[in-house]
């Protein structure tokens, strides 16, 4: 029963909404539309010396399906022109994949606008601040996505920002989002902020050193998300198909995309 | 002890709601029907079985044999219903074994309905029981859902019977002769097949006589017309 | 006292009625299918066990053994599946043992689904049966509730549209072991790929009339590749407050210690 309950063309609940009781304590049933649906998949962006990377897998999901193995998340934000050939900015969106296109097109579009009215591209920070605000303006019909900003600052330093459904935000060395995000994030913690390394022998107890943090060199970095992604489809079924990675350098954005398993 | 008054709790669950069928439970939303003729009765059957919107089954046979010449046409959860068919068939064989004579379709339709009143609380099931017996000859009964018997010259059930009503009821003859009589159900039961979307695949029938039971059977690629 | 113990059952329903979700068993999210051929019959399963959508186990048996001619593929609640095949198991066996013949197939199924419908659909297992006995080649599914059909090909799961998909376009009459064991390897791996409660490989089992072969691993498309990036730490990078060392020797002088052979299926862990 639980299994074929989960299966949707089944005519059972889809388990990625937590199941409560259907019926109320006095008998009476609340009917409402859900307008949100949860199509999986995971992000993952992280801020090297100068460069950021923004990447995510191309599965996406409802239930127990595969709508489409190739559906990217990553997108190029503020270019002038719908080739996006001169874009400055990363955004990646996961979670409700209409919200997330959505929001894509709002961002841009305001992003194209300030483009038009001051004659230059807008700063990732000015642009952090403006999605910021968008999130916010539908605060009580939130868009239902998990955003990650990425791109490189006033300083040439790559810059990562990270989004809650309703506009909060930080910028951040690295962040996961996502269905695997509770899957890669401790594992980011580990090999990108050296959290829970000491150097060995540095001292007794109390004394002990961490590691030193220094910023990763891109090719580690891709390295590190490759391997983030093999790990979480070993692990998470709404993760898979194929992962694309977005590189952000003051020369401009490579696009990178690699095969995962796909069952 | 109780907690609520309808099924609240499900889920792996412990209390599911009673008033509806169970869920992901195999259903046989059908259509179903029994007819009596001049040296018999006829039963005969869709052959679909649906979980929700999927058809677990296309070649179903709801039609069951409980004794050589009484057999029943089975619709509502196909669970309870093989259950039942399962129970009486065991009766069957042991009162005949007791003695020495086989039963009267009268007496099977009286233990169908025993077990169907009785646990009409806990059961989903629309049963039509049809048999040919030495005493009475052919004879059609008819189970609905709580329970009560009701002696028909013929029976219609299933989701696909509120369909072919009409149809029954102006072509209907008593005393029918046995080719006649084939054609009025596979003709009713194209209907309840064409117009209800849970009724399906292929048509079985079986032919109740002295001579015992004749199966048959008639597929949707010739259009019905030939017998298998 | 034999059989379930209720005696939380008041607690657990007071729970939910107040809106805690009840705990999450660990379901084969699944593919299972079965096809007759002229012969024998051939079942199987794919290796993937889901808790919700975390993968639990990416290499587990759904394959289930009942009789030496009779096997299971479960679907459905892992644990169910697993303690219904295991008890019908045992009842065939003793039954077998009291009559001196060969426990049949229908036998099986018969015991399966009533014990299921006794249990009302709370018992979650879903099952194909499959064996050969005195009588020939069956081959039934089973449902929660104790439905049964009997078909020359079955699917069921949360991946049975995908498979059945596979043999309503590829199954044809009279067909050999070969072509059974590919139509079976195929429709597992429809479930593979295109649901995904199923994943990781397939298990295939072939029952003839003299004897039963179990192929674990019959096919294996989704091996993991290989890590980029070797995460070996140096030793004293945990951060230690206290340590004692208790050598093999001591440790030996409290518990019993074995020197084991390693075993085939091994612990995934980084070299």
């Amino acid at each position: 029963m639980a299994m074929f309950s989960q299966n949707p063309v089944l005519n059972g609940p889809n388990y990625s909404f937590a199941e409560v009781p259907k019926d109320s304590v006095d008998g009476l049933r609340e009917h409402r539309f859900n307008p949100y649906t949860d199509n999986g998949g995971s992000t993952l962006a992280i801020a090297g010396a100068d460069f950021a990377i923004v990447a995510g897998d191309t599965r996406l999901t409802a239930g127990y399906s595969i709508n489409t193995r190739y559906a990217p998340k990553i997108f190029k934000i503020g270019g002038s022109t719908s080739s996006q050939d001169d874009a400055n900015i990363l955004l990646s969106v996961v979670g409700f994949a209409a919200d997330g296109e959505a929001l894509k097109e709002r961002l841009d579009a305001v992003c194209k606008m300030y483009r038009y009215r001051h004659g230059k591209a807008m700063s990732i920070s000015a642009c952090a601040k403006r999605l910021s605000t968008i999130l916010y303006q539908k605060r009580f019909f939130p868009y239902y996505v998990h955003a990650i900003l990425g791109g490189i600052d006033e300083d040439g330093t790559g810059a990562v920002y990270s989004y809650d459904p309703v506009g909060s935000y930080e910028r951040e060395q690295c962040r996961a989002g996502g269905a695997a995000a509770s899957l890669i994030m401790p594992f980011l913690d580990n090999q990108v902020n050296f959290k829970n390394q000491y150097i060995p022998g540095s001292g007794v107890g109390h004394e002990l050193q961490e590691r030193e943090r220094v910023p990763l060199p891109r090719n580690d970095v891709e390295v590190l998300v490759k391997d983030a992604f093999d790990s979480a489809v070993e692990r998470h079924i709404e993760v898979g198909d194929g992962l694309q990675m977005m590189i952000i350098t003051k020369d401009g954005i490579e696009e990178r995309l690699l095969p995962l398993k796909r069952d | 002890m109780e907690f609520t008054t309808t099924g609240a709790l499900n889920e792996d669950g412990i209390h599911v709601d009673m008033d509806r069928l169970k869920k992901g439970e195999v259903n046989l939303g059908t259509s179903i029907m029994a007819v009596t003729f001049k040296d018999g009765v006829i039963l005969g059957a869709d052959s679909r079985t649906t979980t929700g919107a999927y058809i677990a089954n296309r070649v179903t046979d709801k039609l069951t044999r409980v004794h050589d010449t009484i057999w029943c046409c089975r619709s509502g959860s196909a669970a309870d219903t093989q259950a039942v068919a399962d129970i009486v068939q065991y009766q069957l064989g042991l009162f005949a074994m007791r003695n020495g004579k086989p039963p009267t379709t009268q007496t099977a339709a009286a233990i169908f309905q025993e077990i169907c009143y009785s646990n009409k609380d806990r059961l989903s099931a629309g049963l039509i029981i049809a048999g040919w017996d030495g005493r009475h000859g052919g004879q059609v009964y008819s189970i609905p859902l709580g329970g009560s018997l009701h002696k028909q010259s013929y029976a219609i059930g299933g989701s696909g019977s509120t369909y072919i009503y009409g149809y029954c009821d102006a072509h209907w003859k008593e005393g029918m002769e046995e080719q006649d009589a084939v054609d009025f159900v596979k003709g009713a039961l194209r209907e309840a097949i064409k117009w209800d979307g849970s009724s399906g695949g292929v048509i079985r029938m079986v032919v109740l006589t002295k001579d015992g039971a004749d199966r048959h059977l008639y597929l949707p690629d010739e259009d019905y017309k030939v017998r298998h | 006292m034999p059989g379930f113990d209720f005696s939380n059952y008041n607690r657990n329903a007071a729970l939910h009625a107040r809106g805690v979700p009840l705990p999450k068993a660990t379901s084969t999210g699944t593919t299972i299918v079965g096809c007759i051929y002229d012969g024998g019959v051939v079942i199987a399963a794919d290796t993937r066990a889901t808790s919700g959508p975390i993968v639990a186990d990416k290499n587990c048996e759904k394959l289930h053994y009942i009789s030496p001619q009779i096997w299971c593929a479960g679907a459905g609640t892992a644990a169910d599946t697993e303690f219904t095949t295991a008890l019908i198991s045992s009842q065939l066996e003793l039954h077998s043992l009291s009559t001196g013949r060969k426990p049949r197939v229908v036998t099986c199924m018969t015991l399966l689904k009533q014990h299921l419908f006794r249990y009302q659909g709370h018992i979650g297992a879903y099952l194909v049966v499959a064996g050969v006995d005195p009588t020939g080649t069956h081959l039934f599914t089973v449902h929660a509730h104790g439905s049964t059909d009997k078909l020359p090909y079955v699917t069921m799961g949360s991946g049975s549209l995908a498979a059945m998909s596979v043999f309503e376009s590829k199954w044809k009459p009279n067909c050999t072991k070969e072509e059974a064991m590919s139509l079976c390897s195929q429709a597992i791996q429809a479930g593979i790929f295109n649901d995904l409660g199923s994943g990781s490989n397939v298990d295939l089992a072939v029952i003839t009339a003299d004897k039963t072969t179990l192929h674990r691993g019959f096919v294996k498309p989704n091996e993991r590749s290989q890590k980029l990036k070797n995460y070996k730490f140096k030793r004293g990078t945990t951060a230690v407050l206290n340590e004692k060392i208790i050598t093999k020797d001591d440790i030996g002088k409290y518990v019993s210690v074995h020197e084991l052979e390693a075993t085939e299926e091994r612990m995934d862990i980084d070299p």
